[in-house]
């Protein structure tokens, strides 16, 4: 899923360089990306959003 | 398009978005295909995090500083911050020198990585001071030789990290790895897996361990249920009481071989040295548990010749001595009420290894040894039942083991353990732990020195056991109500 999270990074930055007038796909491909990213750091911690220390 | 030469910042975002992606970005991929040290699932999310900070300054340098870029901006960095710091707490706290792969100039990646989100946060908002309102008009912009460099740079490092992202994690449905191997470009070097899906989803993890109350353990009282079978029974001989008026149900009794008092603590943390006839008090105190170190309900007590050692649910210890010349002043702070004879000598806590994650309710005192004893009580995450010994000289761990059952005890089934077993008090004598678990009304004797569980008994007609204390050839079973059973040990 990293692997596809990176292309949906290329394919944003290839869209702002090379066809700037579709900033509305490459910003939803940047929150796409985002919640890829935060769902696989969840994933990685099983969860637990609080680290394994007292709080 | 609006000219680069109207708009200043836009080469420094430019200049930005090329050191993230050249330095750290960069760097991680060198890390990982020349060095061979591959990102964990946890890594690759924070790399994520910064090529996604670069990728909303491509966003800026192309459209302007538009409200959603910066808002963009902000929460990664704050997200990143947090990842790098919920990633960096697995490791943190090891001994000297114990991290996760190498360290990169003198600190591990994570480390780098909080250094990193911390940093592009308070860019951000150095950029945001000096925004001029004419600088945030819409429409595309010319992004200038730098930012055209900015992004075919970014097109070539992030080209490399998913080249490297397809070999060590894999297509989709796979994700990274929390032990990962190193970068191979042979595919039979390849590890693909979805590991990190499966294990169960929890906020705190396996800090979610529920606290027991020292005065009500709720567990199955029938010994009958208990994970041992054809227990012999020990009948409670009598009944005695503790008339001395205490504030709170008790949570430990003690007893002094040599003088005969009584040491009792209450779930209000009211501390009481008590007449060997349990009628008197001679002491008396009320902690304050909120000074200093955080104390859980007291759930234990033991004499230390003349030291009256006390301990909290939590592991936190306190030493205290009767003192006649007790510095009232001093003592303020440790008390909220006194007899005004009684002194803090110290409070700590302890440190366990097999008993981390757990909680206890009973501290015994092995005088042979000269070594305080805890046992712990299981929790549904933490399924042990743990002697911890610490050394009188330091309150150190001194050593610590899970005992055996002896050839003479049978459990009830595949399944069962003495995990099952709560213990909420504890006397050591002549070598011997003898320990009273709440659950299933069991006296277990545990072996100190071979470490072995060599007898136990059912004990019913106990109700909400919190301490144990031996007196000659008995052992007294204290209630949280006040009332003790007195039962006679074979062997004690």
């Amino acid at each position: 899923m990293e692997f596809l999270n990176f292309l949906i990074m290329l394919c944003a930055a290839w869209l702002v360089w090379r066809r700037p007038e579709k900033e509305r796909l490459a910003f939803g491909l940047l929150v796409a990306s985002c919640v890829l990213m935060a769902l696989l750091f969840l994933i990685g911690t099983h969860g637990s959003l609080v680290p394994g220390v007292n709080l | 398009m609006t000219p680069p030469s109207r708009d200043p910042l836009r080469p420094v975002v430019a200049w930005a978005v090329i050191a993230l992606i050249a330095v750290p970005v960069g760097a991680a991929v060198w890390l990982g295909v020349v060095q061979g040290e591959s990102p964990c699932i946890l890594c690759w999310a924070q790399r994520a995090s910064m090529v996604l900070i670069a990728l909303v300054g491509l966003f800026v340098l192309r459209y302007g500083p538009r409200p959603r870029y910066l808002g963009m901006a902000v929460l990664l960095g704050t997200w990143g911050v947090f990842m790098s710091l919920r990633h960096s707490a697995l490791h943190l706290a090891r001994d000297v020198g114990q991290g996760f792969a190498a360290p990169f100039f003198g600190a591990h990646t994570y480390v780098w990585a909080w250094l990193i989100h911390w940093v592009v946060l308070g860019v951000i908002g150095v950029l945001l001071l000096l925004l001029r309102a004419e600088q945030t008009g819409a429409g595309i912009r010319e992004p200038g030789r730098v930012g055209r460099f900015a992004m075919a740079l970014f097109l070539v490092v992030v080209g490399a990290n998913a080249l490297q992202a397809f070999a060590t994690t894999g297509p989709p449905p796979f994700v990274g790895q929390a032990d990962p191997v190193r970068f191979s470009l042979n595919p039979r070097h390849w590890v693909w897996m979805n590991e990190e899906l499966r294990g169960r989803i929890s906020l705190r993890g396996s800090w979610a361990i529920p606290q027991p109350d020292p005065a009500a353990v709720d567990t199955d009282p029938s010994p009958a249920n208990g994970p041992l079978v054809d227990l012999p029974t020990l009948p409670v001989q009598s009944w005695e009481r503790v008339s001395a008026s205490l504030d709170g149900q008790i949570t430990d009794l003690a007893r002094d071989a040599v003088t005969g008092r009584f040491l009792a603590v209450t779930d209000r943390f009211g501390v009481y040295v008590l007449d060997s006839a349990l009628s008197r008090i001679e002491q008396r105190v009320v902690l304050d548990h909120q000074y200093s170190i955080d104390l859980t309900p007291l759930a234990g007590a033991a004499f230390v010749g003349d030291t009256l050692a006390l301990l909290a649910t939590n592991k936190s210890y306190l030493l205290l001595r009767p003192d006649p010349a007790a510095d009232a002043d001093r003592e303020w702070r440790h008390f909220r009420e006194t007899s005004g004879d009684v002194t803090e000598l110290r409070r700590s806590r302890f440190a366990t290894v097999r008993a981390r994650q757990m909680f206890v309710l009973s501290l015994a005192y092995d005088r042979q040894a000269d070594e305080l004893i805890t046992v712990s009580v299981p929790s549904p995450r933490q399924r042990r039942l743990v002697v911890s010994r610490f050394a009188r000289a330091d309150l150190v761990l001194a050593s610590e083991f899970m005992p055996r059952l002896a050839t003479n005890l049978v459990l009830g089934g595949r399944g069962r353990s003495l995990a099952e077993y709560v213990v909420t008090g504890a006397v050591a004598v002549d070598g011997k732990l003898y320990a009273f678990s709440a659950a299933y009304s069991t006296l277990l004797v545990i072996d100190l020195q071979s470490r072995a569980v060599t007898a136990a008994y059912a004990v019913p007609g106990i109700e909400h056991p919190a301490g144990l204390a031996a007196r000659e050839s008995t052992l007294l079973v204290a209630q949280a109500d006040g009332r003790i059973a007195v039962v006679e040990v074979p062997g004690i």
